[in-house]
Order: C-alpha cells, then structure tokens, then sequence
C-alpha cells in the first residue's frame, strides 16, 4: 500500500467515524434529511460513474435499475419480509435486469446504447404505472425514524465508494478502463469487452438498486413508478459531471455541490433558485470541462510549479 | 478480490446493524406544577411571539408549477388581509399575532417537498401549521411528513379521497373530493335538466389507471344506476396516452350521450381533440382536471367547448371576500382570481379561524379546533368530516365561448347551463 493510499483510507475512515455522530450531533430532522439525500444522490452518482465513468458507457436508464430496487424492496416490505433481506434482493432485482439488457444493449456503441437505455428507463416507468398506479404508504408512519434510514444510506454511500475504488483498482477495472479507452484496442490484447462491460454495468446496477432499496425504506409515502422518472437517471449525470466524470472523488464532489447548492438557494433565494443554479452549472461546464475536480489539479499544478521554480536555483545575471 | 469483496460485505453488514441499533426516542417528561393556592390576581399574559409560523411546500416549478403558484397567491392574499387587521387574536397572549408562511419550492418532486417540509419545522420549531401544495402525489408525500411531525395540514388541489383513510389525524382538506364529484355530477344534471325525457342517460367513462381515477370511475359508476343514468361503456387508460380513438369510437358505437373522464390537461386536450375529429360529440361533458388549465380554451379551441369541469371554486362565486379577491387579482395578474385562489386563500381563514377559537398556538388544541371548523369562507361555507375533508361547496363550472362560467348550483350561476353540447 502506498503512502498516497493509506492518507485516503484514513481520512476516508475519520470522515466515516465523524459522520456517525451526524444523528446524534443534529438533533433537527431537516439536518439529518439534507445528509440523507446528499449520501443517496452521492451512492446513485457513484454507481452511475462505475459504467458511465470507468467504462465509458453513457447510461441513461439508471433510474430503471434504481427504480426496480426500489419497487422490489418496497413491495416485499410491505408485504411483511424483512427489510434487510428486501433490501438486497432490490440490489439483486437490478443485476438480473441489468443482464437481461445488457447483452443485447451492449451491441449498441455510443449514442445508440444512451438511447436504448434511456428508452428502458422509460419503458419501465410506463409499464410501472400502469401496473401500479397507486400510492404505496409505509404503514408504521407512528414508528418512522430518520436515524436508521440516515445509517442505512451512509453504509451504502460508504460501500459503493469503496466498491467503486477497489474495482477500479483491479486487474478487472483496468481492463474495463482498457475498453472505454478504445475496444477494438482492448480486444486485441485479448480483453473481452463484453465481460468487462457486463461486469460495470452489473456492478453499477447492483449499488443503483440497493439506492433504490434505501429509498424504499425512507420515503413514507411515493407513487411506485415514481423512482424511475427521468430525474433519478440525469441529476446523477449531472453531479458525475459537475464533480468529474471517471474519478473517485468526483461524484462526491458533484452530489455535495448539487444537493446542497440546490437546496441552499432553494431556502435562501426563492423562485430564482432554478436561474442562479442553472446559471452556476452552465459555467461548470464550460469553464471546468473537467469538473470541480478540475479546480483542484489547477490548483495542483500552479503550487508544483511554484515550488518547483523556488527550489530551481537563481543565476545572477 | 475475494478478500475485496469481503471488505466491502463488512461495511455493508455494519452499516445494516447501525441502522437497526439506531435508538427509538424516549418520551419527554412532563412538567408537574403545584397547586396555585394564591389569591386570584389580574391574569398576566406571556409576551407574544413576533409572528405565528406557518410552514409549506410548493411547487411552484416542475410539471405542477401552475397549480403550486396559484395556491401560493391564495395563501400570500389571504395572510395580507388579515394581517392588514392586525394578525390573528390568541387569547394566550391577549393579543392580535400576525402571520408569517415559510414556502419553499419543492419543483414539483415529492422527495424534495419532504425534506422542505423537515426544513421549515427545524428553522420554526413553533410553527402552527402547515399549508399544502398542490396534487395528489405532492400531497401523499407531506401529509405524512405533517402527521409524523404532529403538525396541522391544510391542503387544497386534490380530490382524492382515499388519502384521507389512512387514519391521519392532522390532514385537513377543505377541497371537493371524488365521492363529491361522483355524487354531484348525477345531482347538478337532474337540477339542471328538469325535463326527465331531456336528459343524457347513457354515461362513458374514460378512466385513468391511476388511483384517483380508478377511485372515481368506481364512484361515477356506483352513482350512475340510483341517479337514473346508465354507464352504458367504461374504459381504462394509461396516463399520457396519444391515441384515444378506440375509447372514443366504442363509447360512440355503444350510443353513449354522456362522457366522464378524469385526464390530465395534455391527456384531456387529445381526448377532446380527437372526439371532434371523429365526429362523437356527446350531449354533456364532464372533464375532470383538465379544463383546469387557464389555457384550456386556447389549447383545444371550438373542441373544448361546453366541457364542465368541478372546478373546486369559481371567481363568481357569491361569498364574501371574492369581489375583494377579484379585485386584488385583476390588478396584478389582468384577470379574475383563478380556480385554486379561492380555495387556498380558504385554508388561511379557516386556520386563523381555529387559531381564535383554540386561544393558544399549541399544535394539538389548534388542531383540535380545526376539526371543529364551522365558518363562512370565500369558497363558501365549510366545516369538517372526521376523516379531514371537508363539507364545502362543489361548483360546476362550464367552459362557454373559451371563459370559464359558473352553471350550478343554480344560486351561483354566472351563465345558463349550455344543454345539449351545440
């Protein structure tokens, strides 16, 4: 393990062991329910990243798998099973359907794999509410906690990052990064981008539905087609994006940046909200093409170079 | 990577047991006073608070953005009058308290309108009351929120009933639900049409597959027969349908006079569409939700003509306090109040209303005289069932010439009942 390795495991653990006391620091709801959607949008843009980032493989149907989780989960809870075992069949429920439309999907390359899988989304949500229209309540309202939900999603959100890293970090993640950077490259060497991919977009799935599981557990009261709007697919996207797409600390970054930033002017400014956000992401994106992220190796590169230029020595002229 | 696995399986195990070992809150105990053996003194009255907090979320952008702003003028108009008069008078501090709404807006999206709802109650831990937003689904969501933080709800713009047997205790709607609408459509015909012979008695139902709809097709279908009508073709559809021919010719080849339906604004404005296409023109249209829309004239043209719709409240409306509202509306916006005006500008008299008769800000007894709500409001008289909705008025309003007019009930009238559909 190198030095670099071992700062990050250890500033990733104290940040785990300081957000612990989060629920027991923040007695308000409102606090504890602004850390929750953060950790949920962090999870779901991770596990977006592992496919879309790593892999190269624009997703846009990631509210389906984040949807079935949920509606799994949501639907065997209801029905009496216990929660934590609902709550990995949600993550499984996304795998075996990810399979299902990956095989085919992945013989699409490019714009037309962003298109299959927005349709999927969409597919879902229709056939969802058609099947389901009504409301789903959690029927123990008297007994609703945030406590247990905020744990739930700080494991996941932890999980899924350390998932995200340690797959990347691998003999499979590099041969998954081999493939975004250029298949038939990839394939000469004797990597089948087929696995690979299969093996980012099981990954990516399995973490979007354990969300999905989560959210099923914490919202009291929702629509079941309701997790696979297009939203739960594009404010991921969008976050990677802000943070830095294809990174670890990336979609933190951008679900930090997009939660709170949205929900502060939400508080703070009124109905301008939606125009100073919007006008905030559209310079993001054309000023820092590499994310939030980009700031940092800005900042990187000018302190390098200013040491470097210290310790050079002077020539008097 | 098995170890790997392993890793990430431990961090997901921990994270499951955390949440289960979260600890459930202990009560707090309650403060025991002795008993006042003293003199009776000239009763001295606590300070007042500044303002009495009312919290709510709404969407004011999103898919209900035009609902949400409209209810977002009927509160900000109604909290203007009163606290023109000095606030609202709370016996506990002898003393007129204005009001004050904290409203967020949530976009439309139900998680974001929770955790608004959870804001506000931290950032006014004595807030009295919430005020809702707008639609079935926005409203699902908060009422929860507002019975597990025990505060009083008071929500208009939606109709569906079902969300009021869920055995809430703070949800009160002042707000026409389906088995009103089921029940009055049958009603206002038979008012309207006196003449048996005249008429429409065989009924179509296009019905959402939605929870509100399948609610009220069963009711329309329930009140039909006792009323003397015959639902003669009921049909199912998926919200956000674009072809709607076959509903529209079987009703026609089952010689149906009558339609019913619940649609969405862009869902209703196809389905009359494309009946003018095809030549069914029923004698009487009841489209519920849709017409709703400002635009609805514009939007479907000779098409949306003569459609009624249960409107929930009508600027014509002969109560007090709705020329006053006109008035205010027309200056800033160049038009009458629009539908939802009346009926959230309702739940700021009807809780100010309760405030005064409960004497105390305290959440419980301000909830308590809610239920016990009996009063005259803009959108007429209103008083509450057990389960939170209300006993209100139920205008029928029909669209004549692309303006929406008031046809029943018949006192209210601001233009005769166009009968049959010309």
């Amino acid at each position: 393990m190198t030095k670099k390795q071992l700062i990050a495991i250890s500033l990733l653990l104290l940040l785990t062991i300081g957000l612990c006391f989060v629920p027991v620091v923040f007695k308000s709801d409102s606090t504890i329910n602004l850390f929750i959607l953060v950790l949920l949008y962090l999870s779901l843009a991770s596990s977006w990243n592992i496919l879309g980032g790593y892999a190269g493989q624009t997703n846009l149907g990631h509210a389906a798998f984040f949807g079935i989780g949920s509606l799994v989960t949501r639907l065997l809870w209801i029905a009496g099973w216990p929660f934590y075992l609902c709550f990995l069949l949600g993550g499984f429920a996304a795998v075996i359907l990810a399979m299902i439309i990956g095989i085919p999907a992945f013989k699409l390359r490019g714009v037309y794999f962003a298109i299959g899988t927005l349709a999927l989304a969409q597919i879902m949500n229709i056939t969802v509410a058609n099947i389901w229209p009504e409301m789903s309540y959690n029927p123990a309202i008297a007994n609703y906690q945030l406590a247990p939900r905020y744990y739930l999603f700080l494991g996941l959100a932890v999980t899924t990052v350390v998932a995200a890293y340690l797959l990347v970090n691998s003999r499979w993640g590099l041969g998954i990064m081999a493939v975004r950077e250029g298949e038939d490259a990839a394939e000469s060497l004797g990597i089948s981008s087929l696995k690979h991919k299969l093996l980012a977009l099981g990954v990516s799935a399995f973490f979007a539905g354990l969300v999905g599981s989560a959210f099923a557990y914490y919202h009291v009261s929702y629509y079941l087609f309701m997790p696979f709007g297009a939203e739960w697919t594009f404010d991921p996207v969008m976050m990677t994006y802000i943070g830095g797409k294809g990174t670890i600390i990336g979609p933190i970054i951008g679900s930090l940046f997009f939660v709170l930033m949205k929900q502060l002017l939400v508080w703070n400014v009124g109905e301008y909200h939606l125009i100073i956000f919007g006008t905030l992401f559209i310079l993001v994106v054309l000023f820092l093409p590499g994310g939030l992220l980009e700031v940092w190796h800005k900042l990187q590169r000018m302190l390098k170079r200013k040491i470097e230029a210290a310790k050079a020595p002077r020539t008097k002229t | 990577m098995k170890a790997r696995m392993t890793f990430v399986g431990i961090i997901l195990l921990v994270s499951l047991l955390l949440a289960s070992c979260a600890p459930e809150p202990t009560p707090t105990p309650v403060p025991t006073t002795p008993p006042d053996t003293s003199a009776p003194a000239e009763p001295e009255y606590p300070p007042a608070p500044e303002y009495i907090e009312v919290g709510a979320s709404i969407p004011l952008t999103g898919k209900f953005g035009s609902l949400g702003t409209q209810v977002k003028v009927g509160y900000d108009y109604a909290i203007a009058d009163i606290n023109a008069d000095g606030g609202v008078f709370v016996a506990e501090y002898n003393a007129k308290v204005p009001l004050r709404l904290t409203a967020y807006d949530d976009e439309s999206d139900p998680t974001k309108a929770v955790s608004n709802l959870e804001q506000v109650f931290s950032e006014q831990p004595a807030m009295v009351a919430y005020l809702g937003g707008a639609a079935s689904g926005m409203h699902a969501a908060t009422t929860a929120i507002s019975e597990k933080n025990q505060v009083p709800y008071l929500g208009v713009s939606f109709a569906w009933w079902n969300i009021h047997q869920r055995g809430y205790k703070f949800l009160f709607s002042p707000f026409p639900k389906s088995p009103d609408q089921a029940r009055d459509v049958f009603k206002a015909l038979n008012e309207m049409i006196p003449d048996a012979a005249q008429r429409p008695t065989k009924v179509a139902v296009f019905q959402e597959k939605t929870d509100w709809g399948n609610e009220l097709g069963g009711l329309f279908k329930a009140d039909a027969k006792p009323a003397g009508y015959d639902v003669v073709y009921y049909a199912e559809y998926a919200p956000g349908s674009t072809d709607y021919s076959t509903l529209i010719l079987e009703a026609k080849a089952a010689g149906a006079d009558a339609l019913l339906a619940m649609p969405t604004t862009p869902d209703g404005i196809a389905i009359v569409k494309q009946m003018a296409e095809l030549g069914w023109k029923p004698k009487f249209s009841l489209i519920i939700r849709a017409p709703d829309a400002a635009t609805w004239g514009e939007a479907t043209g000779a098409a949306g003509d003569y459609v009624t719709v249960f409107a929930g409240w009508h600027y014509g409306e002969n109560f007090p306090g709705v020329t006053e509202i006109n008035a205010k509306h027309q200056t800033e916006f160049g038009r009458p109040a629009d539908i939802l005006v009346g009926p959230a500008y309702s739940c700021v008299q009807i809780l100010a209303d309760a405030i005064e008769r409960a004497g105390t800000l305290d959440r419980n007894a301000v909830r308590d005289a809610l239920e016990d709500t009996d009063m005259m409001t803009v959108i007429g008289p209103v008083s509450f069932n057990a389960d939170g909705t209300g006993n209100v008025l139920n205008p029928l309003v029909q669209w004549i010439n692309g303006k929406m007019e008031l046809v029943w009930p018949l006192d209210q009238q601001t233009a005769d009942f166009v009968y049959p559909i010309p």
